[in-house]
């Protein structure tokens, strides 16, 4: 900590932001208590939204309760060090991915279903990466397959980018792969199923 | 139409395509937050670099948090950095606030305690930021909802931050009239005690009472008339002209809507700096 800063004033502001994390009020010198909640739910309804953005299908998939007590674990338990707001969906990802979470085995496939929500915004948002030199035909066997430099594969256990996420089951079980490019023009991002010869194939490009 | 002389808007995502395509919004310049447009590609770099081709842009950091007690976050400052350069960006705003603490942001501002140690503390790393960008940075006054263990006025803490770092001053006249509804104190007789010859930038915007004593800055609404009363006033008791920004958003209508409000704000500028150039 800097020098300058006393601890007596760090420690306000900290309560200040700890309460904003969790909840929990504990005694701030001078505070109008009765409108403290405003930064409560300022804070909260970022992280929030932000996330509900990010996570369309994930927010769709759990109830209003499950999806409030996720949020709230991660928000109050988690350091975001993401200083864009837009990245900070990646870390909710991790978070999950690395917690022993009770909403994972009601979902054992939500793990995926966020990396795969997360990973179109990822290749939507990454900065632009130089594309080779390419024509638009040529010959298979004498030539060089050029591909979209733009793009990332992905293996999943459980076909969360083919099913609604609602009625997948351990039954879907299996081996899936998907490719999410970016398209060079619209900066659109597309994704498709792949079978394990061609994601092997790309990544052998 | 002809372009608006001193008043730019905040660049939103929201009305980003309809402002490319049309000529309902005519600013001066564009304000964007470098945390959403760095680091970026795709369909969003090539909206960005095709306003930054068109118009001026400032800027107006959000997670620089300039109160926190942890270190200064040097790696992004060297983004930032990259990012005015690569850009010519002339003007880079902050919060007079922190949005990070205990290692953790929390994407929000939240207001710092008025007290000496934190002047001493907060100008040091104001100073830093500074050296670091090799440019003076505008700080800005933000509207808070409760005091927080307050030692010095407010009107105090900003002047002696901005004495003592040699920075340069965003002035929120929304935000001060919020404060002053707020927290009951006389908005005209603050400004006036504020070092205005440091005032680098003006911030308008509009906001929402929520209960009868409280206001909260929500840049979702149009400017009011007491807040364009204000901006009068202030503008009158500047030393110098400055740019001026309208902020909106949340619940952006019609470009056509933020215009006029551009405008209004506009023809307050003519109307003061206009004569004071004739006079001078």
């Amino acid at each position: 900590m800097n020098t300058h800063l006393h601890n007596y004033t760090y420690t306000q502001q900290s309560r200040l932001a700890g309460y904003c994390r969790t909840g929990e009020l504990n005694s701030i010198d001078g505070l109008t208590e009765n409108r403290v909640h405003h930064y409560r739910e300022l804070v909260y309804n970022v992280v929030d939204d932000t996330l509900q953005s990010a996570f369309p299908l994930t927010f769709s998939l759990l109830s209003e309760d499950q999806w409030n007590e996720i949020v709230h674990v991660f928000f109050s338990t988690h350091e975001c060090q993401s200083n864009s707001v837009w990245k900070m969906p990646y870390e909710f990802y991790l978070f999950v991915e690395q917690n022993d979470l009770d909403i994972k085995k009601k979902y054992n496939f939500i793990e995926e279903l966020l990396l795969f929500e997360w990973t179109e915004i990822e290749i939507y948002m990454m900065p632009d990466v130089q594309y080779p030199v390419f024509k638009s035909y040529g010959g298979w066997l004498g030539e060089v397959i050029a591909i979209n430099p733009e793009h990332k594969i992905l293996q999943f256990n459980y076909p969360v980018h083919l099913k609604n996420p609602i009625s997948i089951t351990d039954d879907n079980r299996s081996e899936y792969y998907v490719l999410i490019f970016r398209e060079k023009e619209s900066g659109k991002v597309q994704f498709m199923n792949l079978s394990v010869y061609f994601a092997w194939l790309i990544e052998k490009i | 139409m002809e372009r608006n002389k001193h008043v730019g808007v905040g660049f939103r995502k929201d009305f980003a395509e309809e402002f490319l395509e049309g000529k309902d919004l005519t600013p001066a310049f564009l304000e964007v937050a470098p945390e959403n447009w760095m680091e970026i590609g795709g369909y969003w770099k090539k909206v960005f670099n095709k306003v930054a081709e068109q118009y001026p842009i400032y800027s107006h950091g959000l997670s620089l948090s300039i109160g926190s007690s942890e270190e200064l976050d040097w790696n992004f400052l060297k983004k930032v950095k990259s990012f005015l350069q690569e850009y010519k960006i002339k003007i880079y705003s902050e919060h007079l606030s922190y949005s990070k603490c205990d290692n953790a942001h929390l994407y929000d501002l939240l207001p710092i305690p008025f007290r000496w140690d934190a002047v001493k503390h907060i100008s040091e790393r104001i100073k830093s930021v500074q050296e670091f960008l090799e440019r003076k940075i505008a700080i800005e006054i933000v509207s808070y909802y409760t005091p927080v263990a307050a030692e010095i006025s407010e009107v105090e803490f900003i002047s002696s931050i901005v004495k003592e770092a040699d920075c340069n001053l965003l002035l929120d006249v929304n935000n001060i009239y919020v404060n002053a509804f707020n927290h009951k104190y006389d908005a005209k007789s603050f400004i006036e005690n504020l070092p205005l010859d440091k005032v680098e930038y003006i911030h308008m915007a509009g906001h929402e009472q929520v209960a009868p004593d409280l206001i909260i800055d929500t840049h979702g609404e149009p400017i009011i008339d007491p807040v364009y009363e204000l901006f009068d006033f202030t503008v009158q008791k500047l030393p110098n002209t400055v740019p001026v920004l309208l902020e909106r958003d949340f619940n952006i209508p019609e470009l056509k809507e933020l215009q006029y409000e551009l405008n209004r704000l506009e023809n307050i500028c003519k109307k003061v700096w206009n004569y004071e150039h004739a006079l001078a």
